[in-house]
């Protein structure tokens, strides 16, 4: 009798925990490896995803942020190389996973990691000086083509996205800037509104501060549709009265940053399926609805094969651009 | 006097007994981190930013700002007893606080740093309070050059005079230059001197080395002479902490040319950490009589001290005002206030003055708290001293091991510190200055892009560093310090020498 | 063995040497010319190098000079140059670095709180003559103190090695 009754107790608890064991669920600290430094946009992403998802009590098991941010992030990805197969780190970059090594040797390839997720696109605007004689995008593409050379865009670091769509504007127009890389948005955002720089290509919360001052202003998105309506920001102006490029007469139809996160490579299907199914279930808490309003991002959730589809075309059409400069690192 | 009235309403806003518990709490955690050579202010600052999701953002950047607090007086008290720097800004504050403290004078040591701090703080905030619209326009006036120009300046300053020979200060000067260079070049892109190895990728840490150099090497000098402190005699009476702030108002004038180059370093994009160099190397020139620096000359002490700080604090001004942080802590800082929603920049102060001014009266009355909580402390760091060395050395040789690892947790910066300890313990004892291999380590390429910038503004003209009266007057002052100890040092040399003829 | 200041000269300065050559050969794979839009990323370091290169030669030149200079005043005198490490120090040093760097080694493969504990308590038992038990405790308090601090207050993961998923800490 007694026996019967531990073997069906048995039996219970292991059917009890069959589903808990089909879905996996991390069981020590989970790694949020960040590839940017401390108060990066990338350390912001990660930052806020970790609150939304102990706020919300998604993930259980603590999490802790680790900054890797050296060699444009390249540190966290080979760090992510070093420990493949391992389901407790979770890599949080932008598109620099898949674009970085084509124009650096480094010792990773994109293969090394496996994409969860991308939330969120942080869009690109040309912004001027307040004061500057450039009303439109158009004004001052032909400005550039009349003295080719002379008019100085400004951007963070060498061979990143801001000088990618530097170049894209150039190869798209056959107008010729002089490109000058700083260290970050920030710096570049004071050197504009301090008029070191004739434009540049920051973010929308790189450059925010100086355009509710008054100091610079933008002339258009590299998005495809206008952006979310919002409160006015300066004056009149508010992020949806900002033309697109495409439709202010500049032919790039969209250049985005995607915010994304990554796994190392040989984890298992379930993992991947955990923290997908977490991440989806971030986008719909207040605490990323709030962030995406702050920063002006546009929300995204791509998982899967949504997602692979987008890092391709993202990575072809940007590489076209790196091999039209000679950007691409000799093999 | 509109400022004046929205500093009252910003006190207003601070004094609360939940601000000043946060106010103590805040200090009390920098200490911490400060104290922990490695762990800095950015990391602990970092940290606290997910718990500050539940503040509301004044109280958020009072906590957050308390905590940086701490943490610059924390950092001097490591340099001071074991010559560890625990924050960068604090190795020039080793110099002369570690040779005092062998003295046997430690408590005076510490005294004399504190309250220094506590000085320059306070000069720093008084200087936000008056001049924050001025100051934040002038910031803007900074573009590449400039930039160039203020660190030259900062290099021109330390290194214009030193009494080790010009040779080995060279070799020291251009291993710091080299090291700096290791890793991604933000303006080319390139990846330089790694020589195939991934760890270097991410370049050499600046903290990592001067943790190796100064704390390991000293480590093993100790070893080497004996196993023991020196200095472990040091009488603890809490009237030592008296008699010093008493001494203070004696080094009147290189408080206040400390706490200038401070604002100035904080205000421009210097930074805290050029600013105690610059004033330290000012200061000893300045000195005319006396015992020579580097031997525990309180001045040694109170001129990095009230720099520091006056920078730390000055540095929060262009970070609010302008979103331009000019310090790690200070950048960690402004990704806090993103997250909060508030968007640094000239419309801060207009949009939120209960934030900004509640941040600004703040930083008074935390300060405060710090300079009465670091010196209650006191007493407790010199005790440290008594602890029989082969307990507490293998102590402070495990936390700078752990210290360097959290600054990137790489593993491989375990074996640098060893390399490093190696170094600095060879260099001391030969006689190579170890400041400016790192000063070059904190400028040297922040100096390169500055001047790399330029060159692509100008095409390549060197004209563009005497191109305004900004610039120019910038350089002609870092030129006149360069070469006019030099000389002077020389015509009077040459003037003593001709009545012996 | 007793290591002459001259001796430390000597390899210090070949050493210095040697790093501005590496930075060198280095930079002169990066191109290290004046491009029109101003230095290539080469340019930087490979000057410096140089610079580096000949201040070590100087240091060296002048250690050979004083070396020699010295060894006249000790025939005449018989005063012996300077010693820049007598044998008795050295091997206080040579113990000292050696345990050093057996806790790197042992917090590499063993993580570093067992190494701490363990280079702690043994510093204490052998060098300073505590008690075994006194010094093991000295050794497991601290690494319980270092660990509450980082782990726990601020949340920051440190090199852990085999043993500690055998209690259950990640």
């Amino acid at each position: 009798m007694t026996k019967i009754k531990t073997a069906l107790l048995a039996a219970t608890a292991v059917m009890a925990a069959a589903p808990a064991m089909a879905e996996w669920a991390p069981n020590r600290p989970v790694e949020f490896v960040v590839a940017s430094g401390a108060g990066g946009g990338s350390d912001n992403f990660a930052r806020t995803i970790q609150s939304a998802l102990t706020r919300n009590d998604i993930v259980d098991a603590p999490m802790v942020v680790l900054n890797k941010g050296g060699g444009s992030g390249a540190e966290a990805f080979l760090y992510a190389r070093q420990n493949a197969g391992d389901p407790n780190k979770l890599i949080f970059a932008t598109n620099n996973v898949y674009l970085l090594p084509y124009v650096a040797k480094l010792a990773y390839t994109t293969e090394d990691l496996q994409p969860v997720a991308a939330l969120a696109l942080d869009e690109f605007l040309v912004w001027v000086k307040a004061d500057s004689p450039y009303e439109t995008i158009t004004d001052l593409i032909d400005a550039a083509k009349e003295a080719p050379g002379t008019i100085v865009f400004g951007g963070s670091q060498s061979k990143d996205t801001d000088e990618t769509l530097v170049a894209l504007i150039e190869q798209t127009t056959g107008a010729d800037f002089r490109y000058v890389p700083f260290n970050g948005g920030g710096e570049v955002g004071v050197q504009l509104a301090g008029g070191h720089i004739a434009a540049n290509v920051n973010n929308p919360n790189e450059n925010v501060g100086q355009w509710q001052a008054g100091a610079v202003r933008p002339l258009c998105v590299f998005a495809p549709q206008r952006m979310a309506e919002s409160e006015p920001i300066s004056g009149e102006m508010g992020w949806h009265d900002i033309p697109t490029c495409s439709e202010a007469g500049l032919d790039i139809e969209s250049y985005q940053m995607p915010r994304t996160v990554w796994l190392p490579k040989d984890t298992d299907p379930e993992v991947v399926a955990y923290y997908q199914d977490a991440m989806t279930k971030v986008a719909e808490t207040p605490e990323w609805q709030d962030y995406l309003t702050k920063t002006s991002q546009t929300g995204a959730v791509l998982v899967g094969d949504e997602l692979a589809d987008f890092i391709q075309k993202n990575e072809d059409s940007t590489v076209k651009v790196f091999q039209a400069e000679g950007w691409t690192a000799a093999e | 006097m509109g400022n004046f009235d929205l500093l009252m309403h910003g006190f207003g806003v601070a004094i609360t007994p939940m601000h000043l518990l946060l106010m103590v709490g805040g200090v009390l955690m920098g200490l911490v981190v400060g104290v922990l050579p490695g762990l800095g202010a950015p990391n602990g600052v970092s940290l606290l930013i997910p718990l500050t999701f539940a503040l509301d953002p004044t109280s958020a950047i009072i906590l957050l700002s308390s905590m940086y607090w701490g943490a610059l007086f924390g950092g001097s008290t490591t340099s001071i007893l074991f010559n560890i720097p625990g924050e960068p800004s604090s190795v020039a504050t080793t110099f002369d606080g570690y040779p005092m403290a062998r003295k046997g004078e430690s408590t005076r040591a510490l005294t004399l740093a504190f309250m220094s701090a506590g000085v320059g703080a306070l000069t720093g905030v008084i200087v936000i309070t008056l001049l924050a619209g001025w100051a934040s326009n002038f910031a803007l006036k900074f573009g590449a050059p400039e930039y160039f120009a203020v660190y030259f300046l900062a290099f021109a300053a330390f290194i214009g005079m030193g009494s080790a020979s010009p040779a080995k200060t060279l070799v020291s000067l251009t291993t710091g230059l080299l090291l700096a260079t290791v890793g991604m070049d933000t303006v080319t892109g390139e990846i330089r001197l790694t020589f195939g190895l991934d760890q270097l990728l991410s370049g050499i840490s600046f903290l990592v080395v001067v943790i190796g150099l100064f704390g390991i090497g000293e480590l093993l000098s100790t070893v080497q002479e004996g196993l023991r402190f020196r200095g472990v005699s040091s009488r603890i009476d809490l009237r030592d902490v008296f008699k010093t702030i008493a001494e203070l108002p004696r080094y009147w004038a290189t408080t206040i040319r400390s706490g200038l180059i401070g604002i100035w370093m904080g205000i421009t994009p210097g930074g805290p950490t050029a600013a105690s160099f610059m004033s330290y190397g000012i200061a000893r020139q300045a000195s005319r009589k006396g015992e020579p620096f580097g031997t525990g000359r309180p001045e040694g002490i109170v001129a990095p001290e009230t720099a520091d700080h006056s920078a730390g604090s000055c540095a929060m001004l262009p970070m609010l005002a302008l979103g331009v942080p000019s310090s790690a802590t200070a950048a960690v800082m402004m990704g806090g206030l993103m997250i909060w929603g508030l968007t640094p920049g000239p419309m801060l102060f207009a949009t939120k003055p209960d934030f900004v001014w509640g941040l600004i009266a703040s930083m008074y009355v935390s300060n405060l708290i710090g300079v009465i909580l670091v010196l209650a402390t006191v007493p407790m760091f010199a005790a440290l001293l008594r602890i029989p060395f082969s307990i507490i050395g293998p102590m402070i040789v495990v936390i700078c091991f752990v210290g360097a690892y959290t600054v990137s947790n790489s593993s491989f910066d375990l074996w640098l510190v060893l390399l490093f300890g190696l170094v600095g313990y060879l260099f001391t004892k030969l006689d190579y200055p170890l400041a400016p291999l790192v000063l070059a380590m904190v400028l040297g390429h922040k100096a390169e892009n500055a001047f790399h910038q330029s060159m692509i503004l100008s095409n390549g003209s060197l004209d563009i560093f005497f191109s305004n009266t900004l610039v120019t007057s910038i350089m002609v002052i870092a030129l006149a310090l360069l070469v006019l100890p030099k000389t002077l040092q020389l015509s009077s040399r040459l003037r003593r020498r001709q009545p012996v003829e | 063995m007793t290591v002459r200041r001259f001796h430390a000269e000597i390899g210090t300065a070949l050493v210095t040497a040697g790093v501005g050559l590496a930075a060198v050969i280095g930079a002169s794979e990066l191109g290290f010319g004046w491009e029109e839009s101003g230095p290539q990323p080469g340019y930087f370091p490979f000057y410096v190098g140089l610079v580096l290169i000949g201040a070590s030669l100087w240091n060296l030149m002048r250690a050979f000079v004083k070396h020699r200079d010295a060894m006249v005043q000790e025939r005449a005198s018989g005063e012996i140059e300077e010693p820049f490490l007598p044998r008795e120090n050295l091997g206080r040093i040579g113990t000292f670095l050696a345990a050093m760097t057996g806790f790197v080694i042992a917090t590499l493969t063993l993580g570093v709180y067992v190494a701490s504990a363990g280079y702690i308590a043994w510093s204490a038992w052998r060098q300073g003559g505590y008690p075994l038990w006194k010094s093991l405790t000295i050794g497991i308090v601290f690494t319980v103190v270092q660990y509450v601090i980082f782990e726990t207050i601020f949340k920051i993961p440190l090199l852990k090695g085999p043993i500690e998923p055998l209690l259950g800490i990640y």
